[in-house]
């Protein structure tokens, strides 16, 4: 499972630096796209505004299958205050281009990906290919929230994969 | 890598793909999946046309079985086929020309640009003139631009719907480039209309830019590079109507690509509409409603060459690399 999810992030992160290179983050002193999964990151109060936080909620394992099927939810939420140089009155701009930009991401074709093994991965040594793909079906956006002058949403995709012999 | 066990293929959605029947002959478009079954969705083998996605795609089986029983008391020795038959059903996604024709299940017209003053008729009134493509001036007419002129050239805009076909001079049986468009018993039933060709033809365009008296269009004609004698007339849409006679008959290849990169093929050499023009309506909010073309179709038999059996469906599954089989 581990593997699947962290195929579908690295997908995604990918599909949208591409869509928009300038939305980055700086994590822990490096530049790095601002697709993050909430569980891979030190605990903290702070929400990184304009910026995707990827969370793995839901779980579903379907055993009648020669490779077991595995339905996990990504619930991935999104929020910012707009610029400041427009004094937060784009912020509805700003989250409708989040929007935009995540639906066309996973609206993207392929919706597969091959399932990648990143637990050997490392500087120099590429992540190993597996033998079967990751899915997912369409996004569904929650309604936008106000807190303050910031604006939010979360959108969940459901995502799949077959458990392959061995993987854990 | 090593083989990893087969699954049910998943897959999101089905796509359609058009060829033509030489009606005359009374030969489908075979499509091969031993050595095209691989094909990017989106760029077809020639001469497969895309349709799009389609939704709700049903497939019904109405092939008859029957028990041979022999005895006493009766008992079943064996089985027999005594009828074969299929259908299909499904909506489609996009309301083209093609699909609308297909959906409708007869000749659909193209709604040419009238003469002033004409009297109203439900499938358009008498046509304008057409305008004829030059040959020996400028350059020569291609499937994605027609030399018309700089004088007619001006008659046409961007965003133009036109439709390329030869003069109606008489012609029985089946009529229309291309693709068999219409059926005309007499050149009396038709009022030997020189643009009744064109009134029925799927050889249509839409023109995306004029420069120098030519029309570039924003996608091939589907008949290719206009013939001789070939002209062009506008049209304002199409019309299809309840209670025409025409069947329309279409070689039909339906594809689901599973999400484990394996692909399972429907393929119909003859299609034939079994029901009028119709519509499926989606409810979206109130009071919007997204409008589908909705078609269903009756399948016809072909021979397979390989030992003469008599086909209406080909069904292929070409699995994933690397899966158990």
């Amino acid at each position: 499972m581990q593997n699947a999810k962290d195929t579908f992030y690295t997908m995604l992160q990918g599909r949208l630096a591409i869509l928009n290179p300038s939305r980055t983050r700086v994590l822990r002193g490096v530049v790095r796209p601002a697709t993050l999964v909430d569980e891979n990151e030190l605990p903290t109060a702070w929400i990184p505004l304009d910026a995707f936080r990827l969370q793995w909620t839901r779980l579903q394992v379907t055993s009648a299958s020669p490779l077991p099927l595995v339905e996990m939810e990504c619930s991935i939420q999104y929020a910012t205050d707009g610029s400041s140089g427009n004094g937060g009155m784009d912020r509805g701009r700003l989250l409708a281009a989040m929007d935009a930009e995540l639906a066309t991401a996973l609206a993207a074709e392929p919706h597969t990906v091959a399932k990648m093994n990143y637990a050997t991965a490392g500087a120099g040594v590429a992540p190993t290919a597996m033998g079967t793909n990751v899915f997912w079906a369409d996004p569904v956006f929650g309604a936008a929230s106000t807190v303050g002058e910031r604006m939010e949403r979360t959108a969940t995709v459901q995502v799949f994969a077959n458990q392959e012999a061995g993987e854990l | 890598m090593t083989q990893v066990a087969s699954v049910a293929p998943v897959t999101r959605r089905v796509r359609a793909y058009f060829a033509p029947v030489n009606r005359s002959a009374g030969l489908p478009t075979l499509f091969d999946p031993a050595q095209l079954g691989r094909f990017p969705l989106d760029t077809p083998p020639a001469p497969w046309v895309d349709l799009g996605w389609v939704s709700g795609f049903t497939r019904k089986c109405v092939t008859k079985v029957d028990a041979l029983r022999a005895g006493a008391p009766a008992a079943t020795v064996g089985q027999v086929r005594s009828e074969i038959e299929a259908t299909v059903a499904l909506e489609f996604e996009v309301w083209g020309r093609l699909q609308a024709t297909l959906a409708s299940g007869s000749q659909q017209t193209n709604l040419l640009t009238t003469v002033t003053g004409a009297a109203p008729n439900g499938s358009g009134g008498v046509a304008a003139a057409p305008v004829p493509l030059l040959t020996g001036t400028g350059l020569a007419s291609t499937a994605t631009s027609l030399n018309v002129g700089t004088a007619a050239a001006a008659g046409f805009s961007v965003g133009s719907l036109v439709a390329v076909d030869v003069d109606y001079t008489g012609q029985l049986g089946y009529i229309g480039t291309g693709v068999s468009a219409a059926y005309v018993q007499s050149a009396s039933a038709v009022g030997s209309d020189i643009n009744y060709v064109r009134r029925v033809t799927l050889n249509v365009g839409v023109v995306a830019a004029i420069a120098a008296g030519t029309l570039q269009l924003a996608s091939p004609l589907s008949a290719g590079v206009p013939a001789a004698g070939m002209q062009v007339s506008q049209l304002a849409g199409f019309c299809d109507r309840e209670g025409a006679s025409f069947f329309q008959e279409w070689s039909a290849l339906f594809v689901m690509a599973g999400a484990q990169g394996d692909r399972i093929l429907y393929h119909y050499p003859r299609l034939q509409a079994m029901q009028g023009s119709a519509e499926a309506a989606e409810a979206l909010a109130v009071p919007l409603e997204r409008v589908r073309l909705a078609a269903a179709f009756r399948a016809l038999p072909v021979k397979d060459a390989n030992d003469g059996e008599s086909v209406l469906c080909f069904r292929s599954y070409l699995p994933a690399a690397l899966r158990g089989i």
